[in-house]
């Protein structure tokens, strides 16, 4: 897979990121804000695709990542305020942000097969790095019982979502798009 | 008149056994199977049940999942977060069934 300057810098700090800025690893209020911005930058990226994409299979998967990280950032958004956590932004979720703007840059230069491959990579890449973050840094990192229920919750899905990526990027191969 | 009561007692002995084997008589009408979605999973993935026998699914997941048998024999349509959807099975048959949002999600319903 091509790994654009952005994507391999997100995927970096995800990975990694986060451990070393913070030797204790991150706080609940930035974890908040990793997972609601990691959320929204998929959802972000989904309408993008959902409009943009000719592919009806790349359509479906576009709304499935824009149903399901929704709910999720729904239940992690009630769950702080019920926890009277506020989100506290932080290198890792400005980071997260930067990379989901230059995605949607990238990708709005592009149409058609071009597009659906660049979108579909980086979903890979994207679900990959989440999962290595939620694994190495944020479940681990979490210390409020309901907040790390919610990012063990969440981890099947992002689980399923890479395959259904990968699914999706071979049937996209095999069709020559 | 005292002597009514062991009588009463004993009716309504009779009255509370007849709706218990009423309801053993019947039990392909009254069994009831759940299965639950979870962290992108049914549970139990393989389920046998008899024929005329209802089958809960519900849905313990942040998002909608739906329960579609590969035949289209059943389709649940989206089952709302906390919600849940009911099918009572007719016919026999092995059904592989899925959730169509998420096609890594599967399951059999085995119905006797």
């Amino acid at each position: 897979m091509k790994c654009t300057t952005s994507l391999c810098t997100m995927i970096l700090i995800l990975a990694f990121g986060a451990t070393s800025a913070w030797a204790a690893g991150p706080t609940d209020p930035q974890i908040a804000a990793i997972v609601v911005t990691a959320n929204q930058v998929d959802i972000d990226a989904g309408k993008l695709a959902k409009s943009k994409s000719q592919s009806q299979d790349v359509k479906e998967f576009a709304q499935r990542m824009i149903t399901d990280h929704g709910a999720v950032n729904k239940a992690a958004t009630e769950l702080v305020q019920k926890l009277h956590v506020t989100p506290e932004p932080n290198p890792t979720s400005e980071s997260l942000q930067k990379g989901g703007d230059d995605n949607l840059a990238k990708l709005k230069t592009l149409s058609g097969a071009a597009f659906d491959k660049a979108y579909i990579d980086h979903e890979i890449a994207y679900h990959e790095a989440v999962l290595s973050a939620l694994d190495k840094t944020l479940i681990p990192s979490a210390q409020n019982a309901e907040l790390k229920a919610l990012l063990v919750k969440t981890r099947p899905a992002f689980e399923a979502h890479l395959d259904m990526a990968k699914q999706l990027q071979s049937k996209l191969s095999k069709s020559g798009a | 008149m005292r002597s009514w009561l062991p009588c009463l007692g004993l009716a309504a002995l009779f009255l509370s056994s007849d709706i218990t084997a009423a309801d053993e008589q019947g039990p392909t009408k009254g069994a009831v199977h759940t299965v639950v979605i979870e962290n992108m999973q049914f549970t139990p993935a393989e389920l046998s049940v008899h024929r005329g026998e209802r089958i809960v699914w519900v849905n313990k997941d942040l998002f909608p999942h739906t329960a579609t048998a590969a035949s289209h024999a059943f389709d649940s349509g989206g089952i709302a977060a906390g919600s849940s959807w009911t099918y009572v099975a007719s016919k026999a048959g092995e059904y592989a069934y899925g959730c169509t949002f998420h096609p890594t999600m599967k399951a059999i319903l085995k119905v006797q």
